[in-house]
């Protein structure tokens, strides 16, 4: 009882320390070095001390990916005396060059995880964030990325630890139904894998809509090959294209109010733009040849896709009703899947291009300069980029070898440390990375 | 008497459960992204499925039967009509494939209760969302071509795969000629 008031006081305690709505940056430039100590079980059960391993170990991994700061080296810790969690002695974290000193104590209690996260100004000797989360201990992990988001907030971005990845698989495809893909969704780090559809049939090209709560794709179940929404924590999906001419390549509008995709339904594919749930769909290309891969700018102002109409695939930019169409593309002859950057920081297309013969790879162009920067080169063939919610990562598929499996693979901006999430068996391809 | 009672619990509890679903319905629970303090949702994840609506049988045109001939494969592979092949990255009409289209439209008009939907189709080196829009250019032209010929359009339905459902999954030359194709699935 003086538990759950003592955490009523905490929670309030810590709610009025929060930083206004209008976001104040606490961690500014890059130069901040974190110590993220072992997290400190408050008793000495197994299900606690597990916990924690996993929280310190998720906590600096999701911590690392963000590429936002330094870490003092972990082997530093063990000279140091042992931590008073309480009131950490900043003498010690200062003497291995910590600014920033992360702690993590957690406790299980009857299948319910309560987890507290303190962060320490190591210089300023005073908390900038003290949170306490509680909930289900089934997948520790969670806490460790909410953690990370909250502590990411103190800078001027936006972390990723809670965001997740859709793509499709063909890992439920048996010997009768060879052409079945089924769509998953993973967290950013490609663990916690589910399935979202159920239908046996071809579902691909998924795209989250802004709010994380939708997924538009296409899926060939009823024959022709038409987009749906699937309103994934309602458990009902809608054909709003119905099954007029065949649609492809959805994207919603930042606002989530509109979508763009593909149709054949005029004749040849042309690029076509409607409300959410399919109304108003018109007509926003005409070229004889193929229009398809819409992206919308951040601002929903104008759309990136792809054309053949000079000959060979390119990208092409207009404003979202069609007009003052103009080639962004002019190097190499095929350029496709442009995922325009959702941050307004970064004025960019990631796109995937064949820049050598034989295979793909992803490319990024700068919109001021028409800089062509590769993001991935010698991984065999990567295609179909898309971005993390913040402008800072990328996601996309790979073939490492040729006849060998897809695989998905995140890597920042600039194309460093690029690594394979672990997303399952099967081809995984064409992942979108969501809010 | 005991019996009767018992029977009674026994009728009732099989109501009871016939009016239950099967299975629960399957729902994401919400992680609740935007909890914070004390965000039980958070750390509930829910291992289900996501049943996203209802599971829609493919319409029945890969297993037809009829009266003047039948199509027992039901992959739709092996058809009475055979497939038309593109060269790299073309939706251009061969003389070959013309010839085909050909013989395809005269078996159309001794099969008059037959309906075709055209696949078209993709090998592996090139883009997802191009190979979708050049599939369907592939389906076109082979339909067109059979229009032309005298079949009447709305016996014809046009379907692009693209790389998403090769024929020969194999990575190499002989594969990729077997992918780039207008492949016919016949129903009535």
């Amino acid at each position: 009882m003086a538990a759950v008031a003592f955490a009523a006081w905490w929670v309030r305690a810590t709610a009025a320390q929060q930083p206004p709505e209008d976001k104040k940056v606490i961690i500014t430039g890059g130069g901040q070095r974190f110590a993220v100590p072992d997290c400190l079980p408050r008793a000495g059960d197994e299900a606690s001390r597990e916990a924690c391993r996993t929280l310190t170990q998720v906590l600096r991994s999701d911590l690392r990916f963000e590429g936002l700061f330094q870490f003092v080296p972990e082997s530093l810790f063990a000279a140091l005396p042992p931590l008073n969690p309480e009131s950490p002695n900043f003498e010690d974290w200062r003497s291995v060059g910590a600014n920033i000193l992360v702690i993590l104590r957690a406790q299980v209690t009857g299948g319910e995880l309560s987890v507290e996260t303190r962060v320490f100004s190591v210089d300023g000797r005073q908390v900038m964030l003290s949170k306490r989360y509680s909930g289900r201990a089934d997948n520790p992990r969670v806490f460790a990325h909410q953690a990370s988001d909250d502590i990411v907030a103190l800078t001027q971005y936006r972390g990723v630890a809670r965001t997740k990845i859709a793509f499709t698989s063909d890992r439920d495809a048996t010997k009768e139904r060879r052409a079945t893909k089924e769509l998953y969704i993973v967290d950013y780090d490609g663990y916690n894998p589910r399935r979202i559809t159920v239908n046996n049939s071809l579902n691909i090209l998924p795209a989250w809509s802004p709010d994380g709560r939708a997924l538009a794709y296409v899926s060939y179940r009823q024959g022709a090959p038409s987009v749906y929404v699937a309103h994934i924590y309602e458990g009902r999906s809608d054909n709003i294209t119905k099954n007029e001419g065949q649609s492809f390549a959805p994207s919603f509008s930042p606002d989530g109010k509109r979508i763009a995709y593909s149709s054949t339904r005029s004749g040849g594919s042309e690029i076509w733009v409607a409300s959410a749930d399919g109304s108003g769909a018109h007509r926003v290309t005409s070229s004889a040849g193929i229009n398809t891969a819409p992206t919308w700018s951040p601002t929903g102002q104008e759309i990136a896709f792809t054309s053949d109409r000079a000959g060979t695939p390119q990208i092409y930019l207009m404003d979202s009703e069609g007009l003052n169409v103009r080639r962004l593309t002019t190097v190499g002859n095929w350029n496709d899947a442009p995922a325009w950057n959702p941050s307004k920081e970064y004025s960019e297309i990631a796109y995937t291009a064949r820049l050598e013969v034989g295979g793909f790879d992803i490319a990024v162009i700068d919109l001021a300069s028409r800089q062509v920067r590769q993001v991935t080169a010698g991984r065999g063939s990567c295609e179909y980029p898309s971005w993390a919610p913040n402008g800072r990562h990328l996601v996309f598929a790979c073939q490492r070898s040729k006849g060998g499996q897809w695989q998905i693979s995140v890597a920042d901006r600039e194309g460093r440390n690029i690594d394979t999430l672990a997303t399952g068996p099967g081809n995984n391809v064409q992942p979108d990375w969501g809010p | 008497m005991k019996r009767h009672i018992a029977l009674f619990f026994l009728a009732a509890a099989v109501l009871l459960v016939g009016c239950h679903p099967k299975r629960p319905p399957a729902v994401l629970t919400d992680p609740g992204r935007t909890a914070r303090e004390h965000p039980p949702a958070t750390a509930t994840p829910e291992d289900q499925p996501i049943n996203t609506g209802p599971d829609i049988q493919p319409l029945g045109r890969d297993n037809p039967t009829g009266e003047d001939f039948s199509v027992n494969d039901p992959s739709g592979e092996n058809g009475p009509l055979e497939d038309v092949h593109f060269d790299y990255d073309q939706a251009v009409l061969s003389d070959q494939a013309r010839a085909i289209l050909e013989k395809h439209a005269l078996w159309l008009q001794n099969h008059r209760q037959a309906k075709v939907t055209v696949e078209g189709h993709c090998d592996e080196r090139g883009t997802v969302d191009y190979n979708l829009a050049l599939g369907d250019k592939r389906a076109r032209a082979a339909s067109e071509y059979l229009v032309s010929l005298g079949v009447a359009g709305d016996r014809l339905r046009t379907v692009s795969y693209g790389k998403e459902k090769p024929l020969d999954p194999a990575s190499n030359d002989q594969a990729w000629s077997r992918n780039r194709r207008a492949h016919f699935v016949v129903s009535r």
